[in-house]
């Protein structure tokens, strides 16, 4: 019980350095990423990162390979919502209630016939049916089951030319500013077994939340790949001048284009 | 007692631990952020709101906005640090606060970036590095064996001063050893299994991804726990070498040279070649060569030490050890001081 000085043990100075130093670090820290999180240079080396992860998970994934597929006893209860609010327009909310009688899927862009589908005429194609998983890039994921028409089928009645590259969704809903929605995606995905436009959820017609009359299931990428409230497809060579040039509403505000990840 | 130094870590062993320890505090603070999008973790595939185990939160009565951690119902008040913190406007809802994510604002997207691009540099440095001194035999130096295992209660009582040798033979002590291994086998495989089966593109690929972890919400869980892993495993790294000699560790980190006192009378200060097997190697080659005759070592000694794996010690008094520090040197053209 001789030397007990707090204030002078080797200890105590060793432990208030490395708080001091700790928390000076920190904070310096924090700046530098900030900054360097908003410069573009650096965002644009970190965004290297993309187009190594599009590759060798394509690499490592076969065209045909399906994603997981669940069964009825695995579904969530409720598919959760995510995302701008449904559209609001007058037009809209009178043809929820009548069943989609006016709406029409317009498809157009690089193809030889451009095209415009009823639900019904939709509906009247061959259909496939998948329980899968959806993934949201916040980090949750529900199981639900989707039944709609491929969009290889909807190809094959438009016709893309050859320099098509990708799909354009035009989308129906807004955010607060009063922008639409858009997504795409490129042929290859646009071809998958399980890409499909999704006109039913868990045996009934597509709830208004979750994207009514027809929304994109693209399986092998993230939620908001999945454009919901789609109005018109567009084939396109380059998504340059869609948007702002990422492709996507989201992708314009910094997320990924493949969101495979 | 005599200072000696030592060349303990190879050029590309100093490379990729620096490129290691950034690529681990982005990885981490970025991942933190990924998990303030949705700060609630669950097991199985999906994940219905009341089954999570685990979330950061806030609740807000009266107006009165307090933070909370919930772990199987168990809360604790965390306001000012998880769920809720004192920002220049007042409280502010967050589950991990600024000072501790990359960015520090919230940026899920910005965060998935920092994420990707340093999960991918953290995977190839780490195949550098275990590629490279798998082939120069560095590794086998701190890998855990059943041997090292039988010696840690001896080791642990002698951290807690209750036996007075420590049961270290070689370069590793068997607690170190066992630290080491445990990231190398465990934490880093599991860590990067986890975070690609939250790929959905991977789990097309490969639906045993998410299925050997229990579904894709169970990987996620994993992942964020095993984060916690490296922080703990880099916290007493961080902790031994600011104890056990920070100059002298951090040396031996940038120029690779240690320095190791050698206790001459429990300890000879044995000819390098007898210690790492890499070092005879080139001694022996050399030898053969110019054919001249270096004595053997006795042979007790050599099965001795290659069972312990003993400290390499090259020292520069010893001839043959002088030989074989020259040869390190140039090996790393970086002559020694």
């Amino acid at each position: 019980m001789a030397n007990r000085n707090p204030k002078l043990s080797r200890r105590n100075l060793l432990l208030g350095a490395l708080h001091g130093t700790g928390l000076l670090v920190l904070s310096g820290c924090q700046r530098v990423f900030d900054s360097l999180s908003r410069n573009d240079t650096v965002q644009s080396i970190l965004e290297a990162a993309e187009s190594g992860n599009r590759r060798v998970q394509r690499l490592l994934t076969g065209r045909a390979k399906l994603a997981q597929e669940f069964t009825d006893k695995e579904i969530s209860p409720t598919f959760r919502a995510n995302g701008n609010p449904p559209p609001i327009t007058m037009e809209y909310t009178a043809d929820a209630q009548n069943q989609w009688t006016k709406w029409r899927l317009e498809v157009s862009g690089l193809v030889k016939q451009p095209t415009s589908f009823s639900l019904t005429d939709l509906k009247a194609m061959p259909s496939r049916t998948q329980i899968t998983r959806h993934d949201c890039v916040e980090g949750w994921s529900v199981i639900g089951k989707w039944k709609g028409v491929r969009l290889e089928e909807i190809m094959n009645r438009v016709q893309p030319m050859t320099e098509a590259k990708y799909v354009v969704f035009r989308c129906m809903d807004t955010d607060s500013d009063g922008n639409n929605y858009f997504e795409s995606i490129d042929l290859i995905d646009a071809v998958h077994p399980q890409t499909i436009l999704a006109y039913e959820l868990n045996d009934r017609p597509v709830p208004i939340d979750n994207g009514a009359p027809l929304r994109l299931r693209i399986e092998n990428q993230l939620g908001y790949k999945h454009a919901k409230y789609i109005r018109a497809l567009e084939f396109v060579a380059s998504l340059q001048k869609i948007g702002q040039g990422k492709g996507g509403y989201w992708e314009d505000q910094g997320y990924e284009w493949y969101a495979g990840i | 007692m005599a200072n000696l130094e030592v060349y303990r870590h190879n050029r590309v062993t100093r490379f990729t631990h620096w490129i290691n320890a950034i690529a681990l505090m982005i990885l981490f603070m970025s991942g933190l952020m990924i998990f303030n999008a949705h700060p609630h973790l669950y097991w199985g595939s999906t994940s219905e709101p009341e089954k999570a185990f685990f979330s950061i939160g806030a609740t807000n009565e009266d107006s009165d906005l307090r933070g909370y951690v919930r772990l199987y119902g168990q809360q604790l008040d965390t306001t000012g640090f998880l769920g809720v913190q004192q920002g220049a406007l007042g409280p502010n809802r967050r589950a991990f606060p600024n000072w501790l994510t990359v960015p520090g604002y919230y940026s899920l997207a910005s965060g998935r970036r920092w994420h990707f691009f340093f999960g991918w540099l953290f995977a190839l440095n780490g195949f550098l590095y275990v590629v490279y001194n798998l082939a120069v035999g560095h590794m086998r130096k701190f890998l855990f064996t059943l041997k090292d295992a039988a010696k840690v209660p001896a080791m642990i009582a002698y951290y807690l001063r209750l036996k007075k040798h420590s049961p270290q033979e070689g370069e590793y002590n068997p607690l170190q050893k066992m630290a080491y291994t445990s990231v190398f086998v465990i934490l880093t495989p599991l860590v990067l299994l986890s975070g690609m089966a939250m790929s959905p593109q991977l789990n097309v690929a490969f639906h045993w991804l998410p299925a050997m972890f229990g579904g894709r919400q169970s990987a996620r869980a994993i992942h964020f726990v095993l984060a916690f892993g490296f922080l703990c495993f880099t916290f007493g790294h961080v902790f031994m070498v600011l104890t056990q000699g920070f100059i002298n560790n951090m040396r031996s980190m940038i120029t690779g040279w240690y320095r190791d006192k050698i206790p001459g009378t429990e300890e000879p200060p044995w000819p390098a070649s007898e210690r790492r097997p890499d070092i005879a190697r080139a001694l022996k080659e050399e030898n053969a060569s110019s054919q001249t005759n270096v004595p053997a070592p006795p042979a007790a000694t050599t099965v001795e030490v290659e069972k312990a794996q003993a400290v390499p010690i090259v020292s520069p008094e010893a001839p043959a050890s002088a030989s074989s520090t020259e040869k390190e040197g140039e090996k790393d053209g970086e002559p020694k001081s």
